[in-house]
């Protein structure tokens, strides 16, 4: 009985010290962002602000653009998303119940393509996105952020479908369903959480990209919210009061989305492995 | 599957292709084009803008293989994603063992330790960026107030403390996604083993030498093999903290290539060390795909 009170006062000082450990950072965040000027720059540092600074909160949307910025994260991300969907839905199934051929192949480069990672193939996707007049526009970020989920997408949504047994469909065509009825009405709705998930991972990805806008985007009032942050870091002197509280607006919604959907995105991912 | 499988051009092979269509074309063009365009530019030499002018073979290659930054470089590469995968694996590992215990707050704590996983990295990377700062910053203040560390380093001033700094970012982004896929793991092993197991008076070290870790073989391989790639394909954190610097000390291949393209304009070396990391990645994953294709044979 003494054994287990103490294995239990371990638990919960092993968790505690890991919690604090990995939340630091965002402790940083929210003391910095309640600061004023003198107080982020004074030595030494201090975690409680002297005065509560509320009006960082109100400036940063004064002296960014940062509605722009969010506004325009929220444009790619959405586009991103939405053609990842109407393009994955159909392809995945396709994978999942017609035979044709070359079907392996095209199963096997989706996989082999999620080694490379984006930076190498930027080297050359520059060159087509300034080829096709798409440079500095948010339509090559929703293009490329696309691309980089859909493969991703596809095999997924094909493990989906592959999990449907094909005699609920065979009975609703038999029951004088056409195809595209079957898929609609019967298929697709089974296959529901598997598209959310799609939806949800591909937005995530989409809203956090950086390095595509960062090689792609020169014009300001185009900038999606990573980047826009990322150049509050100036030449001079860094506001940091102002990018920690732009930080914590941006990332909080995240966050508050990735806790409900957790659950899913690691059955996803780790769900092969563990029924095996 | 009566199928015929001579049959090419059948009305359900035309259905198919029709649907694929769109997918592919995409893909092709912004994938599977670009991914060819680089394994070319790595064996012609490059203008400027990226055009290729003339055919030198190997010659990309050979630059780089006598250029001592590359092998440092490459080296380094190495040694973060060591570093890094093993890091996050055994804390994942720990921290998966903890939750799996039941105790009060354990779904808050959960929910806790997923918050750097959800946070953007680039915003993330900015966030360690002004904690490190060796002036202002509150980490260094903090190990000195609490008296843990007396003498921390200016982490961001010096090459190898500017190399750790970044490395611990990336492991701390990765924890949570590792500590999850495990805990999943975890809760997939039937209890009653466990419990036979203390029937038959195994020490917990004993349970989970001969009974997790078995258990959890085949969720730890595809986790650090996920890890090992995206760890070595980390832009972000190092682009964001230290651009490298200083002076390419933390530069691993992934943001010198970036550095090669886009600052110095030399797109065929870029694209040479582009081919390099695909064969790396290549064979670690070959490595991956044989031991775990035996582990499903057992």
């Amino acid at each position: 009985m003494k054994n287990k009170v103490r294995f239990r006062i371990l638990v919960y000082l092993l968790i505690t010290t890991i919690v604090f450990i990995l939340l630091f950072p965002f402790f940083v965040a929210v003391s910095t962002a309640f600061k004023d000027l003198d107080e982020v720059y004074s030595t030494p540092p201090h975690w409680i602000p002297h005065r509560i600074a509320w009006e960082n909160f109100k400036h940063i949307w004064q002296k960014y653009p940062l509605a722009q910025y969010f506004l325009n994260s929220f444009i790619v991300a959405s586009g991103a998303t939405l053609l990842t969907a109407v393009l994955c839905v159909p392809a995945a199934y396709a994978f999942a119940r017609l035979r044709f051929l070359g079907r392996k192949l095209f199963l096997f480069m989706l996989l082999v393509v999620q080694m490379f990672s984006p930076i190498i193939v930027v080297i050359s996707l520059y060159k087509i996105v300034v080829a096709l007049h798409l440079i500095d526009t948010r339509t090559s970020l929703i293009l490329v952020n696309t691309v980089f989920s859909l493969a991703f997408a596809i095999w997924m949504m094909n493990g989906y479908f592959s999990t449907i047994p094909k005699e609920i469909e065979e009975a609703a065509l038999i029951d004088g369903c056409t195809r595209l009825q079957t898929i609609t009405r019967i298929t697709l709705p089974i296959a529901m959480p598997g598209v959310v998930t799609v939806i949800i991972y591909t937005f995530i990805f989409a809203w956090n990209e950086f390095m595509f806008a960062l090689t792609f985007i020169n014009s300001i009032e185009k900038r999606p919210l990573t980047l826009g942050l990322y150049n509050f870091v100036g030449r001079w002197q860094v506001s940091w009061q102002y990018l920690m509280a732009a930080a914590l607006l941006a990332i909080i919604p995240v966050i508050l989305l990735f806790m409900v959907i957790e659950k899913k995105l690691v059955q996803g991912l780790a769900g092969g492995a563990i029924k095996g | 599957m009566s199928q015929k499988k001579s049959a090419l051009w059948t009305t359900e092979a035309r259905l198919a292709y029709l649907v694929l269509f769109p997918s592919i074309a995409v893909l092709t063009l912004f994938m599977f084009y670009p991914i060819l365009y680089v394994f070319l530019m790595a064996f012609f030499k490059t203008n400027k803008l990226g055009n290729i002018v003339k055919f030198i073979g190997v010659g990309n290659f050979l630059f780089l293989f006598k250029n001592k930054a590359f092998w440092e470089v490459t080296l380094r590469s190495i040694l973060w994603t060591v570093i890094a995968v093993t890091s996050k694996t055994v804390t994942g590992l720990i921290i998966a063992l903890l939750l799996n215990v039941e105790f009060v707050g354990r779904r808050l704590s959960r929910t806790l330790v997923i918050i750097p996983w959800a946070s953007s990295v680039p915003v993330s990377a900015m966030l360690w960026q002004w904690t490190y700062n060796s002036e202002f910053g509150l980490l260094n203040y903090t190990l000195k107030a609490t008296g843990l560390w007396d003498n921390p380093p200016l982490w961001l001033a010096y090459p190898r403390s500017a190399f750790f700094a970044n490395v611990y970012v990336d492991i701390w982004i990765g924890i949570p996604f590792m500590a999850m896929v495990f805990l999943a793991g975890l809760q997939a092993i039937p209890k009653h083993i466990y419990e036979s197991a203390e029937v038959d008076g195994a020490s917990a070290w004993v349970r989970f030498w001969y009974i997790t870790l078995p258990m959890l073989k085949r969720v730890l391989l595809i986790a650090t093999l996920l890890s090992s790639l995206w760890t070595f394909n980390d832009f972000n954190v190092i682009y964001i903290l230290t651009k490298g610097g200083p002076v390419n000390k933390t530069d691993i291949l992934i943001t010198f290539i970036y550095k090669y393209s886009f600052q110095f304009l030399k797109f065929g070396p870029a694209a040479a060390m582009a081919v390099i990391t695909f064969i790396i990645l290549l064979v670690v994953s070959l490595i991956y795909a044989r031991f775990y294709f035996r582990s499903i044979e057992l």
